[in-house]
């Protein structure tokens, strides 16, 4: 009996010890750097997978340099944070200034696939790699290689590679438009579109570079310009630099007549996310 | 003097928490991906350390033994600790912003570390007066901290070498594991 009082005792002294002694602390240290509360504050609104696409090293630093320079939300934006409208009102609100997001943004790959193979390729099983040999060992010179380099930087697993088409294809609905694909692309084939764009080419066939002795790829873009002459008003128009349609993202109006007659069938439709 | 050298290689050393007495293995593998993390958590490991082993002593000494309830070193170490840990933690954030960037995150870990308790058991279990005490945790930190420190480099030079695919990651990290502790089974007949 007497142990067992002793020990609730001792159990109940320490405690209140420790107890006091880490309300003493609190509460006669002085008070934290202010920086330090809001880069907390601010993180709690990153994505917290610290997958470097802003360019600085991980959400929490970004957070710090945000809580630093507000600015910097906009000169180096977080993809991800930009792309979920509710998380920015409520970051927003949070360091009472007022912001507004962009559209919610995901990558697309401008190249439908199925090209025929040129030559086989033996080497080393990256995209850059294959890119480095002749234009690439496909018969199309600007078409996804297929080895997902892309895959490999992806930070939600968005990204993966069609066994039929022998292309990567992208996961709409997972996709966060973080843009870290974009940079690995030695075709530069994917590019970030609004999600609400109604549609998109695949194909990147860009014939004012022709290679001399390489046919055309059979598959793409023939430069018809059918898809202008079908859209009435003017959703699709024609870009010169590239010889390709050009579908203005600012717009993101939808063409079905556009999709519908292409002879090529590389204007794809998107479902909306 | 002796003693206390022979203490610290002791716990540093021969009997290395990491390698030799299977503690503190969550933070081996879970911390030791990148040589700079791995380092700052070491020697937040050490701070723990030295504070929790002295302040446990005391507590052992000056409360547990008069009273005859030794048995009662658990539940007592384990408050001591976490709130100690607590408390470095407030202290560090609010006095060195710098300190809490690079040790701050690892604080809440070690809460729940097992080398730290062990590390006070060991004290209390081998009857170390202070001094010793205060050597013994410091050479467990060191140990930790040096096994903690290889095993993050090799980790960093294993992401660039080829490794075979269903060796990738975690499973040649295991093996690395136990090519170190072979390794440091070298030191057993040091002191």
């Amino acid at each position: 009996m007497d142990n067992t009082v002793l020990i609730i005792v001792s159990l109940t002294l320490v405690g209140m010890g420790c107890g006091i002694a880490i309300f003493l602390v609190n509460r006669f240290l002085p008070e934290e750097d202010k920086l330090l509360k809001k880069t907390e504050e601010i993180s709690k609104f990153l994505p917290g997978m610290n997958c470097g696409a802003c360019g600085y090293p991980g959400c929490f630093a970004y957070a710090g340099e945000i809580a630093k320079d507000i600015d910097i939300l906009q000169t180096s934006p977080c993809m991800v944070l930009m792309n979920d409208d509710k998380k920015v009102k409520a970051l927003g609100n949070a360091l009472g200034v007022d912001l507004s997001s962009g559209d919610k943004k995901v990558a697309v790959v401008h190249c439908g696939g199925n090209s025929e193979i040129l030559y086989e390729y033996k080497g080393i099983d990256t995209c850059k790699a294959a890119a480095q040999l002749s234009s690439g060992f496909k018969k199309c010179p600007y078409g996804c290689f297929g080895f997902g380099d892309c895959v490999n930087v992806c930070p939600e697993n968005a990204i993966s590679i069609d066994p039929e088409k022998k292309i990567v294809v992208i996961d709409p609905d997972k996709c966060i438009g973080c843009g870290l694909c974009t940079k690995e692309c030695p075709q530069n084939l994917i590019e970030i579109i609004p999600a609400k764009m109604p549609q998109y080419l695949a194909c990147n066939y860009l014939s004012k570079k022709n290679i001399p002795g390489r046919e055309r790829c059979p598959l793409g873009c023939i430069h018809c310009r059918i898809c202008v002459k079908a859209s009435e008003n003017e959703e699709v128009t024609w870009n010169e630099e590239k010889d390709l349609p050009f579908f203005d993202p600012e717009k993101c109006v939808p063409s079905p007549a556009a999709v519908e007659k292409c002879p090529k069938k590389v204007i794809f439709e998107r479902n909306e996310t | 003097m002796d003693n206390l050298f022979s203490i610290f290689i002791m716990m540093a050393l021969v009997n290395n928490f990491v390698l030799a007495k299977f503690l503190g293995l969550c933070p081996f593998f879970g911390v030791s991906k990148k040589l700079s993390s791995a380092v700052s958590m070491g020697i937040a490991v050490i701070v723990v350390m030295f504070a929790a082993s002295v302040v446990s002593w005391l507590l052992f000494y000056q409360l547990l033994v008069p009273f005859g309830i030794t048995y009662m070193r658990t539940a007592i170490f384990i408050l001591v600790i976490a709130s100690l840990v607590q408390i470095l933690e407030i202290t560090i954030r609010r006095t060195n912003v710098n300190l809490y960037n690079a040790l701050g995150i690892y604080l809440p870990l070690i809460t729940t570390n097992c080398a730290v308790l062990g590390v006070t058991f060991i004290n209390v279990d081998q009857a170390f007066n202070l001094a010793e005490t205060i050597v013994s945790a410091l050479g467990a930190g060191v140990g930790f901290t040096l096994v903690l420190a290889i095993m993050s480099g090799i980790r960093e030079k294993l992401d660039l070498a080829d490794v075979p695919k269903a060796f990738k990651g975690i499973p040649v990290a295991f093996l690395v594991a136990m090519l170190l502790g072979i390794a440091f089974l070298a030191f057993g007949g040091m002191v």
